[in-house]
């Protein structure tokens, strides 16, 4: 069992192999060897809910193949369609989907934070750029020209 | 999005510590937001419609989505981005911005210099546009001179459906332009999505559109082909699927233009139908489906029967042979069927070279496979020669027959090449057999060959044994034969049937020279049960093929060199050597054909052909020289002078039969190396720089052998020599030679005036010369002189034992002077000047014999002078000899008060 500690000061105690999904942890445990054993990991950047959902989805995954080592290699193989479990786990609302997407990039668990990038990149479709900005809370600092220029530039993209 | 009011932040916060930063920033913080890294990787899942309305929220968020490796990465899974070509206008456009800036300060020095830097930009926009709109005007791609331009030209169509045929070409006019590949990426976006996407949404397949704008199988093929390359660079949600529907799609046309070309195959429609379908399979997906069928169905594959029936070649053949006539003719018509396809192919393929090479494949798997290995099992189990020389054979004519092919324009690789590759995958699964087989055989052969040999000889131990006694000149003879040797060595070995001379001396050669072995010196004696073969080499030598001509000479020379060497005819015969070369010539130059295939297979021949001169030397080496050295070496420790009756001779018979051996021995050697020379080095089969390759150490090893039996035979061979010198002194030698009796002194005044040496010391030079004379040149020089040395210094010993064991009287002094002054005449011939002191020596010794008794003093300051022997003979020795004056007795006394008496001066 690792104990972890979240950013509120919470204990949580997670059996190893499924600690062992965030790369971050894995290798600490590692280069600690012995001296971790009976250790208490802080993991200060993730608070309390935030961290057991995460564990939530590692117990689930816990049996999953571990990736190999060709991101970069094929645009294509990472995009597969998001499986039904995972899909059902990202129904939260977006501050939760964003703490989860920090979480899983801070330790380094690649396959959730591959799930979260493709929940939102889900919520962008379809949308247009307005409802984008809200979604997102991004400030247009274009002026209505300059937007226009980009759209005219891009018409090609857009159905027609 | 928060992540861009971040960034902001620190800006506007003014920077007292870092601390105070860091703590800025974390109370922003708690409000979630995700950084660059994660949009990034967001963005990646985006399709290219939503990340491009994406860019439109933010300037930072267009900066994002413009980043040009994004659109470099769709471009390369298209494979439609050269870096090389980028990276070329790159540094073109480089150039020319400086180009322009040199121009610049030149004319202007004081100007503008720093609104001009300032614009210095990566990309020259106005150059590449100019040369694009250079180009569009060129194509029929008409106005496109920008992509800015393409949405805001009215007269560029709404809907790509409307202006069709400039969108087949829209992949291949795809530039590699850095900072550019959006808008590269995009062209092809806006003339291929919507065809693509309409494809993915189709229901049946009637009705996508791009069956509709298209209305020709070719541009539909073509049309299709591109939006299976689009597809590559689909990687948003649910690419699977839609490229799985354009995959369905595709083969959908794909079988129903084939079943077009099928048809037309059915009618032998060449340049209507089938080249028609051919090309717009070959658009399609470069038409591989079309070469399949047009191999799997074609014609020749059926009747395989009129091409030849690989039987022919053993039918046609005598017994346990086998004739390759038939499979010439089959290789030929076989390469005049395939040129006509050839043709053919040309005429309907697009790409004729590869779909022709693919065709010969096939051909050669199903063809010349099917005819090639039923013939080589066949023969194999019947007759190894004939396999041996079938798979050589064959070989041969399979390089040979796709040398004659003639492909299609467009063919790369040479022929050579071609060749090599399929004749190494016809012959592959039989190479290792075959380099076994080639190898066993050529050993069983040899040692065939070899105990043949030994067992005529065993029949023959019965029959008086004679030797013929050479008084020739060696060298000479030996370097004849071995020029007819390398003469024939050097003559290619032809496998390929017409030439049926070359393989087949070896046979001949076998019976020939046994044959010539009869000697004509000793008719009598030789009980060789076949006929004189004088006629039997005047037949062959009347044969028609010029080729022939140095084997002739060849034999002719070996049996010559059979006739003289015939002393040793019982120990081993450098016909059977010469033979076993032969065979080893022919193997070597089957087997060395498919060194040439290259690769693995061809090392391995090549291994295996140096496996072939190992197992020679081994033969020839281990079994019959050794052997032969063996018994001579036996023969001579055997010898015993006294049991042999006649003395006439001036030999010692097993000596000089053991020279004779050495000789024999040294041609061998010499015949080997020049064996190695052509076969082996020259082709480069074995390395003679690598002192670790096997063949140049079996040659080392051989040679080693030859030499250590030479040595361990001339060191009996001198004891040999010793005892026959020892018993001439002894049987020939009259007392009367040194002491002649008082009363001949009267009576033979005739006889005294003969001052010349006795017949005993012209018989010891005789035979000492006469044996020494044979060895010259026949072994190593340094050898030699060891051997001249030691024969030199044994004979004087020999001689030295002989004088004091007789009694010389003053008269007879005249005469021992004469045998020593011809020893050392003799001695001198041998240029060795260390022997030489001994004999002059004795020489000097002999003179004591001269001196008249009354002048004993003198004698005795001669006996005490050790200068005068050169220091070979001490004070003590002399006086031994002196002893041994037939006057000794009378003399004694004054002598030995003389040197008493001189030793007390000295002393």
């Amino acid at each position: 069992m690792i104990k972890l500690q979240s950013n509120d000061n919470h204990q949580i105690d997670v059996e190893k192999p499924v600690a062992e999904c965030s790369l971050l942890i894995k290798n600490m445990l590692e280069d600690l060897g012995e001296a971790a054993v009976g250790q208490t990991i802080p993991i200060p950047n993730v608070t309390e809910p935030v961290l057991r959902k995460v564990i939530e989805w590692c117990e689930h995954h816990r049996h999953d193949p571990p990736s190999t080592n060709e991101d970069e290699s094929d645009n294509r193989k990472k995009t597969t369609d998001i499986d039904e479990w995972d899909q059902k786990f990202m129904q939260v609302d977006q501050e939760m989907l964003f703490e989860i997407i920090l979480a899983s990039n801070y330790l380094d668990i690649k396959p959730l934070l591959d799930v979260g990038c493709k929940t939102v990149a889900n919520m962008i479709k379809g949308k247009s750029p307005e409802e984008i900005r809200k979604t997102f809370n991004i400030t247009n600092d274009f002026t209505p020209d300059e937007e226009e220029q980009i759209r005219r530039e891009n018409e090609w993209a857009e159905d027609r | 999005m928060s992540t861009y009011r971040r960034s902001m932040h620190p800006a506007t916060v003014p920077r007292t510590s870092i601390l105070s930063t860091l703590q800025a920033t974390s109370i922003i913080e708690t409000k979630t937001a995700l950084p660059a890294e994660i949009l990034v990787a967001i963005l990646d899942y985006l399709p290219v419609r939503d990340l491009l309305r994406f860019a439109r929220t933010s300037s930072r968020m267009r900066e994002m989505v413009y980043d040009d490796t994004r659109w470099v990465a769709r471009l390369k899974s298209m494979g439609l981005w050269n870096e090389a070509e980028a990276r070329k206008r790159f540094d073109e456009a480089m150039k020319r911005k400086r180009d322009a800036a040199a121009r610049a300060s030149v004319h202007s020095a004081s100007g503008s210099v720093s609104g001009r830097q300032g614009s210095t930009t990566i990309f020259d926009a106005t150059v590449e546009e100019e040369r694009r709109a250079k180009q569009a005007a060129q194509a029929s791609e008409a106005k496109i001179d920008g992509f800015e331009t393409l949405s805001l030209t009215p007269a560029q169509p709404k809907s790509p459906f409307e202006d069709p045929t400039a969108l087949l070409d829209v992949i291949k006019n795809a530039k590699s332009v850095r900072g550019h590949a959006r808008e590269e990426y995009g062209k092809i976006y806006g003339a291929l999505a919507p065809f693509y996407f309409d494809l993915a949404r189709a229901k049946s397949h009637t009705e996508p559109i791009v069956f509709k704008v298209f209305r020709d199988p070719e541009r539909q093929a073509r049309m299709l082909s591109n939006l299976q390359t689009f597809s590559k660079s689909d990687w948003a949600d649910g690419w699977l699927e839609r490229e799985g529907r354009l995959t369905n799609m595709l083969s959908i046309f794909e079988s129903a233009v084939l079943r077009e070309f099928e048809q037309g195959y059915e009618f032998w429609d060449v340049d209507g139908r089938m080249r028609r379908y051919a090309h717009v399979l070959h658009f399609l997906n470069g038409g591989s489906a079309a070469m399949d069928l047009f191999i799997q169905k074609h014609p020749i594959f059926n009747d395989r029967e009129a091409l030849g029936n690989p039987r022919d070649c053993i039918n046609k053949a005598a017994h346990d042979e086998i004739n390759l006539e038939p499979s010439r003719i089959f290789f030929e018509l076989l390469s005049r069927k395939l040129n006509e396809q050839s043709d053919i192919i040309g005429r309907m393929f697009p790409d004729a070279a590869a779909v022709f090479w693919t065709f010969v494949d096939k051909v050669r798997e199903d063809i010349i496979m099917e005819y090639a290995t039923p013939l080589l099992d066949e023969t194999h189990d019947r007759n190894m020669t004939s396999y041996l020389k079938a798979v050589s054979g064959l070989f041969e004519q399979c390089m040979q027959f796709v040398r004659t092919l003639e492909p299609p324009k467009g063919s790369t690789g040479t022929l050579e090449d071609h060749a090599k590759e399929i004749s190494l995958r016809v012959f592959e699964p039989h190479l290792d057999l075959y380099l076994q087989e080639e190898l066993d055989h050529f050993l069983k052969h040899a040692e065939h060959e070899v105990d043949d040999w030994e067992q005529k000889l065993s029949e023959q131990e019965a029959t008086v044994e004679s030797f013929y006694m050479g008084n020739f000149n060696r060298q000479v003879d030996k370097n004849d034969f071995l020029t007819s040797f390398k003469k024939v060595v050097m003559m290619p070995v032809t496998v390929i049937p017409n030439a049926f001379g070359s393989s087949r001396p070896t046979s001949t050669m076998s019976t020939n020279s046994t044959g010539t072995l009869r000697p004509p010196s000793t008719p009598g004696s030789s009980s060789r049960p076949h006929s004189p073969a004088v006629s039997g080499t005047l037949e062959r030598s009347g044969s028609p093929l010029p080729s022939e001509a140095p084997n002739d000479e060849l034999k002719a020379k070996a049996a010559l060199m059979a006739n003289r060497l015939e002393g040793i005819r019982g120990l081993f015969s450098i016909e059977v050597a010469l033979n076993l070369v032969h065979t080893a010539k022919t193997s070597l130059g089957r087997a060395a054909k498919f060194i040439r295939l290259g690769g693995q297979a061809g090392e391995e021949a090549r291994e295996q052909c140096e496996a072939l001169f190992v197992a020679l030397l081994k033969v020839l080496g281990q079994k019959h020289v050794k052997n032969g050295f063996t018994k001579a070496v036996d023969h001579l420790s055997r010898y015993n002078p006294r049991e042999i009756s006649d003395h006439s001779q001036t030999g010692v018979a097993p000596l000089v039969m053991f020279i004779e051996l050495v000789n024999v021995g040294d041609i061998i050697s010499q015949m080997i190396d020049v064996f190695y020379e052509q076969q082996l080095a020259a082709p480069k089969i074995a390395d003679r720089n690598d002192f670790m390759d096997p063949a140049g150490l079996a040659k080392k090893k051989f040679e080693q052998m030859l030499d250590e039996n030479v040595a361990a035979g001339l060191n009996k061979g001198i004891d040999v020599l010793m005892d026959e010198v020892e018993y001439l002194c002894a049987t020939t030698q009259l007392p009367t030679d040194y002491n002649p009796l008082p009363q001949s002194q009267e009576t033979g005044v005739m006889k005294n005036q003969d001052i010349g040496p006795t017949n005993t010391a012209k018989r010891i030079t005789d035979l000492v010369s006469s044996h020494i004379k044979m060895l010259t040149g026949s072994t190593e020089k340094t050898m030699l002189d060891v051997f001249n040395s030691e024969v030199g210094l044994r004979l004087f010993t020999a001689i030295c034992k002989h004088i004091k064991r007789q009694r010389v009287s003053t008269e007879g002094a005249i005469k021992l002077i004469a045998d020593t002054t011809m020893y050392f005449e003799y001695i001198r011939t041998l240029k060795n000047p260390d022997l030489l002191a001994y004999f002059k020596a004795l020489r000097e010794l002999s003179q004591i014999y001269l001196i008249d008794a009354r002048d004993a003093k003198d004698m005795a300051t001669i006996i005490a002078d050790g200068d005068r022997f050169g220091g070979i003979f001490r004070a003590e020795e002399v006086y031994e000899f002196a002893e041994r004056r037939a006057d000794w007795y009378q003399v004694k006394r004054d002598v030995e008060r003389a040197m008493y008496g001189l030793e007390c001066c000295v002393m």
